[in-house]
């Protein structure tokens, strides 16, 4: 078994002129809580469709569990669990129904995804609507489910672009405690968020990209050491962040022209 | 900080359709848009022109003539246009939410008279107005004493049909916020459009009968609006100033009515009347987490994945009311042509049909009808069509398990039609039965390879319960088009060597070794099918997640 989850050599994806990832070299460790931080626009999601077998990537390769994805993409689908910025819900399935599809789809037999089904709905709180349609349901009902779909065959790696957004607190809570066991038993986590409270409690090590390129990775710690040489006190990832992406200073939007609003 | 006056605020409301309008052709960049608008403005305005005229000498010919109080027929004609054409475009017309309004600072009687003003703004108002003012002129000109009359009875039919239609429109957007009765009147809208079919046969065989029947009704047509403003107009006509105020004071009543139950509605509206249907959070209720004893699996045949795609598919269709309704209507189609058929083929032997004629085109039609969907076959996927790409399969599963679906559809309803057919019209001879179940092979799985590659080069989405902006792939119509022509040509032909040859068993021969081939090249075809899904994946999901 290797002991790096996630490989990425020179990845890089084009649309026409734009380049929304450019040339990024990036490695997780088996078992990390991976943070992948970064502005709108810098290539989060793009990155994750490429790792995920949604987007081609133009240029670059990527090895997932030792197995390289292009040659190796259904090896590599069956252990890995994703919720794609879309959710990428079958909307007119009750929630019990789509969990179903999803287990068959990777081939677990009935019986253990009708068992894990009901199980994860009842972890979700989403176990009292057996009847209702996914287009019914709410955001953060919708993001859960999604959740839950990528967990049902046990994957070795969870990709999760922005799984906390639209979540209420209280399953927030036992989102955290399930991805924070899921960690323990050595599944690799790699997530986006905007919640940096959130990337920072739970993350051990964290990478950014701004415009499409990967300006810092490594330990939390490390990034601290790395900021705070330069700038003394920044410690909280935020001000890491803000340091990063320069945000920090000169280009930090003009509050002043907003005189009016004050 | 002062809130803009009345005026003002209906400005801006006009203001903001226009923009709407004009940036809804910048961002879909589609000239045909554009030239589809300005061909049905001037189909539009041809026939509001075309009426104005129709309008003025009608009602010129009724008050020279002295039959004016056959005008109460054109205030019905106008008072039904104005009030059901708005309720047939609901769901076709260009996206603006009134409502969306309310998070201005208007007052509860500025946004009444904002909505009514907003009425006054729609095709079918505009045309109306058109129409009453044509019916105005034409009085005047006939009658110039019935003038006073006939402007405030317009006036107030005008302000009456208005509320109305108001009134009516704001009852529909609270019923079509909701999925399932959305599609409860889509499904009603379709029945609705089939059931015109059968007007001809059952005025031909009930008409006479009918008449006496309506002519007894008509009375009680009496009290209500338009009734009431043709009797007032008639009674200015004759110096009957009673029969005037009469009329003028019911249309009134009517409004007061109409305006208090809009006004009711309104203030609904107002006060943050929720429509939307998303679930409200519930207690969780604590269950069991046991699981049925294990059931009997009907697709245990199948490979788990295929048997997923299935039970999605069935449970997609069952769900989706229009594409149901879609599957149900070419049975109903065939008996209503065979029926028309039969009573022709009863009058003589001229009209006799032949069964080995009659049963492979209603097959052929059948097959038109049902395989058209199958051309953009993930058109309801959604963003759903992600966890095709995320999943551990390869894509030839997926096209397994939708064309198995169809296949199972399909079977059924030709099944149904058969048993129809055999009913009403009778089997066709041995040869040429057998040589259409084999031609019925051949040509539903050679469509499947043409319509799979379609369904992956010219994706287009489509929302359930929803006919606004719903339009299929420009390019898969015609796709379809082309193969079933081609297809249906060579079937017809084949067909029809075996008359010229005086072989009547050549053509099932013939469609045998075809439907072989087809069969064949289908499941060769299924690799470079999931080629080409993943090389078009980034197509596809654009297409069915935006």
């Amino acid at each position: 078994m290797s002991d790096v989850a996630i490989r990425i050599e020179k990845l890089s994806r084009r649309f026409g002129n734009l380049t929304a990832v450019d040339n990024i070299d990036l490695e997780v460790a088996a078992g990390q809580f991976f943070g992948f931080l970064g502005p709108n626009g810098a290539g989060k999601s793009t990155t994750i469709k490429m790792l995920t077998g949604l987007l081609a990537p133009t240029a670059g390769r990527m090895q997932l569990l030792g197995l390289d994805f292009a040659q190796h993409s259904v090896e590599v689908k069956r252990q890995i669990g994703v919720v794609p910025e879309g959710m990428g819900l079958f909307e007119r399935l009750t929630g019990s129904e789509y969990l179903h599809f999803v287990g068959q789809m990777y081939g677990l037999d009935r019986a253990t995804t009708r068992q894990r089904s009901a199980e994860l709905l009842e972890f979700m709180q989403l176990a009292d609507r057996p009847k209702t349609l996914v287009a019914d349901y709410s955001h953060g009902m919708q993001k859960k489910l999604a959740l839950a779909a990528a967990v049902i065959h046990r994957p070795r790696i969870l990709f999760l672009d922005e799984p906390f957004e639209g979540v209420d607190a209280l399953a927030a809570g036992a989102l955290k405690t399930l991805l924070s066991r899921m960690i323990e038993r050595g599944v690799t986590i790699f997530l986006t968020s905007h919640v940096l409270e959130i990337v920072e409690r739970l993350c051990s090590h964290v990478a950014i990209i701004d415009k499409g390129r990967l300006v810092a990775q490594g330990s939390l710690e490390e990034l601290r050491a790395g900021v705070a040489a330069e700038a003394g006190s920044k410690t909280t990832l935020e001000q890491i962040f803000l340091s990063i992406v320069g945000q920090d200073g000169a280009q930090r939007p003009q509050l002043e022209e907003l005189s009016w609003l004050m | 900080m002062r809130s803009p006056g009345l005026t003002r605020q209906i400005q801006l409301v006009a203001a903001l359709r226009w923009r709407i309008l004009r940036n809804n052709l910048r961002r879909k960049n589609n000239r045909l848009d554009l030239l589809g608008l300005i061909a049905s403005g001037v189909f539009g305005a041809l026939l509001v022109a075309g009426l104005s005229i129709a309008l003025y000498f009608g009602a010129y010919t009724f008050l020279s003539t002295g039959r004016a109080g056959c005008m109460a027929l054109f205030f019905w004609a106008i008072f039904v246009w104005w009030q059901v054409f708005p309720v047939f475009v609901a769901g076709f017309g260009a996206s603006f939410e009134f409502r969306t309004l309310l998070r201005f600072p208007l007052s509860l009687s500025a946004f009444y008279l904002i909505g009514l003003a907003y009425g006054l703004a729609d095709f079918s108002a505009i045309a109306a107005l058109c129409w009453l003012l044509a019916m105005t002129i034409g009085a005047a000109v006939a009658s110039p004493g019935v003038l006073l009359a006939m402007l405030l009875l317009s006036t107030l039919f005008v302000l009456m049909n208005v509320t109305l239609e108001r009134l009516i429109g704001s009852w529909l957007e609270r019923l079509l916020a909701r999925r399932r009765s959305r599609e409860i009147f889509f499904a009603i809208f379709v029945l609705l459009m089939v059931s015109v079919q059968f007007i001809s046969p059952m005025l031909n065989r009930y008409g006479d009968a009918a008449r006496p029947w309506v002519e007894r009704l008509l009375p009680y047509l009496a009290p209500f609006p338009p009734s009431l403003a043709g009797r007032a107009i008639a009674g200015a006509a004759l110096h009957h100033f009673g029969d005037v105020l009469l009329g003028a004071a019911g249309v009134s009543l009517y409004l007061l009515l109409f305006g208090g139950l809009l006004w009711l509605r309104f203030a609904s509206q107002y006060a943050g009347e929720e429509l939307s249907e998303t679930a409200a959070p519930a207690r969780v209720v604590a269950r069991p987490t046991a699981t049925a004893p294990g059931q009997a699996d009907t697709l245990s045949l199948l490979s788990p994945q295929i048997a997923a795609v299935v039970r999605k598919e069935f449970r997609y269709l069952t769900r989706n009311g229009f594409a149901f309704l879609t599957l149900l209507l070419p049975p109903v189609l065939v008996l209503l042509f065979s029926s028309q058929i039969s009573t022709v083929r009863h009058t003589g032997p001229a009209g006799k049909l032949s069964p080995d004629l009659f049963f492979p085109g209603m097959m052929a039609y059948l097959i038109l009808i049902l395989m058209a969907p199958a051309y953009n076959c993930f058109a309801y996927e959604g963003r759903g069509i992600q966890s095709y790409f995320m999943a551990p399969l390869r894509f030839r599963n997926v096209f397994l398990g939708k064309n198995l679906m169809l296949t199972i559809v399909l079977t059924l309803e030709i099944l149904l039609s058969m048993a129809v057919l055999a009913f009403r019209v009778g089997l066709p001879s041995p040869p040429r039965f057998v040589a259409t179940l084999a031609a019925i092979v051949f040509t539903v799985v050679g469509q499947f390879v043409i319509a799979n590659w379609s369904s992956l080069t010219f994706p287009r989405k489509l929302v359930f319960g929803q006919m606004r902006g719903q339009r299929q792939s420009g390019m898969a119509v015609l796709i379809a088009f082309g193969a079933q022509i081609l297809l249906g040509g060579m079937s017809t032909l084949i067909l029809f060597a075996g008359r010229w040859t005086g072989n009547p068993w050549l053509p099932a021969e013939i469609f045998a070794f075809l439907a072989v081939a087809a069969v064949a090249g289908y499941f060769a075809s299924l690799d470079a099918l999931t080629e080409l899904a993943e090389q078009n994946k980034e197509t596809l999901i654009e297409a069915l997640c935006r």
